[in-house]
């Protein structure tokens, strides 16, 4: 199973994980691999075995993890890469810290929350006054039910 | 064992369900709800974990085929380009919806009559305006009165704010000179009856743990069994039985969380486990008075299956839109393409919603409701990094025209943990309805460029959204013709006096808004009718 990766099926998974989603050292970003996501995806194929499966069948056919092997992974068994895609993402993206850098809240949105201030009447009614101008906006209708099937 | 018997057997403890009892409740019956799901406390919900975004994926994933949780029943969708979307337990799906609360028009009620297509409701919704208005005040509605593209009323609450996003999408419908009005809400923009109101958290979808979203299990249901409705969990219906002397539906047979199965006896039975769960459940209640399924003497029981086909179309501005702040749904709300215009190639019309952006994990896999993940390598650090933060889309909600090919049936092989036929649903996107999206993705396109966006991120696909079956009607439609409907013009069933239906199987079209609140006018306007008419309720 891939719990029982060895040391270089690890850094083969790492470096794999590293080209699907880069580094961006300009904002601090990490890449997936150095992030460590590769202990989630372990953590996935202990309970899955059909991701265990595809896991092993990637780190078969991979050989060094650059950006042109990774593209042969994704071409020669398409279904495998999605799921490890799907994963990679997952793993990468529930981690509080990276959720920060693209503006999110690292905290848990309950009970915190973020606060939005509520527009002013003064604006709200500047902005609605070209729609409340133009009025009537529905079509009138007969009343009744004669056409009622 | 049978238990004693109720005056009032109502199935499913979602939003019709609760409003049913709740208008019945003064009528000092005996009722019972029967709901195949728990209760889920607020302290359960997902958004209080780090990682909540991964529930979005497993055990709070609005589709049942992926949560499968023990009282989640499959559902076969392999011949549907939408597949429902649900949540089994107290509170039902307004558990999870998002909140949107917006009425039916009164052009939705005569759309045969004006232009032609579906039929005619036989209410309309001067009929429904009471009950609407009640229904907003039992929940908690907050939004703007004056809204020019409705008769008038006045929401309960002030608006939720539109934010940045709402603002800079509501300035570039004001140059086009299109209508937009903030989005009324089922959700609280103050606190109101022992709720708090809205922290923005932008996770209405993994359940609202201030409870300001105004789901069943926060509003109707507290109260409800406060009041003595007996609420009965974890109790999946089998069949609903008939006396085969009367031809009246003498109550049900349900399992237990383990299984066993109890008879439970009834005056009268309310079915409310919306589009697909009620068809499913009358199909399977055949008898030799009702072979072909209880109540379904039409041959329309499952038939008329309509969604809200859904399409998005995002543009990328210069500055944060901060969408992941406020309802997930929720903004504003364009009703400038609703109406019928014979120049535009299609009958009746579409919405377009101001949906707010979703968070980096939901995004990166292909946006709510939708699988398929974003580019791996350089490109997905550009997406993420440059255009991710900057995004404001909207949606296309289009109205679903009435099509008897579109339906719910059993499937022959597939069944639920008690052996219950799973539903089937045979659903394909109708012409007009094509149409629609693609007139409606054109108009979205005009209407971000025109509020500032400086790029639209192209199509991936001409697909609807996958997950867009949140809004299942028409399956048991009402009308005043027993041969081309399945329950009266108050929700009585034609065939079987003592049986109603109250949940959105019951709408005869679809319109082109989200279907909650009208559905809990419905049940309580039919709630209403039953007290009315309570001295001789079971005869013709």
């Amino acid at each position: 199973m891939a719990s029982e990766l060895s040391p270089q099926e690890r850094k083969l998974l790492d470096g794999i994980l590293d080209v699907l989603i880069p580094r961006n050292p300009a904002r601090g970003i990490p890449g997936a691999g150095e992030l460590g996501v590769t202990d989630f995806l372990i953590e996935c194929a202990a309970k899955d075995e059909s991701f265990n499966v595809a896991i092993r069948m990637i780190l078969e056919r991979a050989s060094d993890g650059t950006i042109e092997d990774v593209r042969r992974i994704e071409t020669g068994d398409s279904d495998a890469f999605a799921r490890l895609l799907e994963q990679s993402y997952k793993g990468y993206y529930s981690r509080a810290d990276i959720r920060a850098k693209f503006g999110v809240g690292a905290h848990p949105p309950h009970p915190e929350g973020y606060e939005v201030a509520p527009e002013s009447p003064e604006l709200m009614e500047s902005l609605t006054a070209p729609v409340r101008v133009r009025g009537h906006a529905y079509r009138d209708t007969p009343a009744g039910d004669k056409n009622a099937e | 064992m049978p238990n004693d018997s109720v005056d009032a057997l109502i199935i499913g403890a979602g939003a019709s369900g609760a409003a049913i009892a709740w208008s019945l409740l003064e009528t000092r019956m005996r009722i019972l709800c029967l709901e195949q799901g728990g209760h889920v406390s607020d302290q359960q919900f997902p958004s209080r974990r780090d990682d909540y975004e991964l529930a979005r994926y497993g055990e709070f994933s609005c589709d049942p085929n992926v949560r499968q949780l023990p009282q989640d029943y499959p559902i076969n969708v392999a011949d549907s380009c939408i597949t429902p979307v649900n949540w089994n337990g107290v509170g039902g799906s307004t558990i999870n919806f998002l909140g949107h609360w917006v009425r039916l028009k009164p052009s939705d009620f005569r759309t045969r009559t004006l232009d032609g297509v579906g039929d005619d409701w036989p209410i309309d919704y001067q009929a429904l305006e009471p009950f609407y208005n009640t229904n907003d005040a039992n929940t908690g509605v907050s939004g703007l009165a004056g809204n020019p593209a409705y008769p008038d009323y006045a929401p309960p609450h002030p608006p939720i704010p539109m934010g940045v996003l709402g603002q800079t999408l509501a300035k570039g419908f004001n140059k086009m000179g299109w209508h937009w009005w903030p989005s009324d809400v089922a959700i609280l923009s103050r606190d109101f009856e022992g709720r708090s109101k809205c922290v923005n958290a932008g996770t209405c979808d993994l359940g609202c743990a201030a409870g300001a979203k105004g789901g069943t299990n926060f509003t109707y249901w507290q109260m409800l069994e406060n009041s003595g409705v007996e609420l009965r969990t974890h109790a999946r219906v089998r069949e609903i039985t008939v006396d085969e002397n009367t031809g009246m539906a003498s109550g049900v047979l349900y399992h237990d969380a383990q299984g066993r199965i109890h008879e439970q006896k009834a005056e009268m039975v309310v079915v409310a486990c919306n589009g697909v769960g009620t068809p499913r459940l009358l199909l399977h209640s055949k008898s030799k008075t009702f072979p072909d399924g209880l109540a379904n003497r039409s041959g329309m029981v499952g038939k008329n299956l309509m969604f809200h086909p859904l399409r998005g179309v995002a543009g990328v501005f210069d500055e944060p839109m901060k969408g992941h702040e406020g309802p997930m749904a929720c903004s504003i709300l364009s009703q400038e393409f609703y109406e019928s215009d014979s120049a535009r190639g299609f009958v009746r019309g579409y919405g377009l919603h101001s949906g707010r952006s979703t968070t980096p994990m939901t995004y990166a896999l292909g946006g709510y409701g939708i699988d398929s993940p974003i580019p791996w390598g350089e490109r997905h650090r550009e997406i993420m990094d440059d255009i991710y933060p900057y995004l404001a889309g909207l949606t296309v909600v289009s109205e679903d025209l009435p099509e008897e090919h579109n339906r719910v049936t059993l499937d022959a092989n597939l069944t639920d943990s008690d052996g219950i036929p799973a539903p089937k649903v045979t659903y394909r996107l109708g012409e007009n309805t094509r149409r629609m999206l693609e007139h409606g993705e054109a108009r979205a396109e005009e209407v971000l460029q025109a509020a500032g966006a400086k790029k639209i991120l192209p199509k991936s696909d001409d697909k609807v959204w996958w997950r867009a079956g949140w809004h299942q009607m028409g399956t048991c439609r009402m009308g005043n013709n027993p041969a081309r409907s399945v329950v009266n013009g108050w929700g009585r069933s034609h065939d079987v006096k003592n049986l109603f239906i109250v949940d959105g199987s019951i709408f005869v079209t679809a319109g082109a808004v989200n279907p909650t609140s009208t559905i809990q006018a419905l049940a309580l306007y039919i709630g209403d009718s039953i007290k009315t008419n309570i001295a001789n309720l079971f005869e013709d």
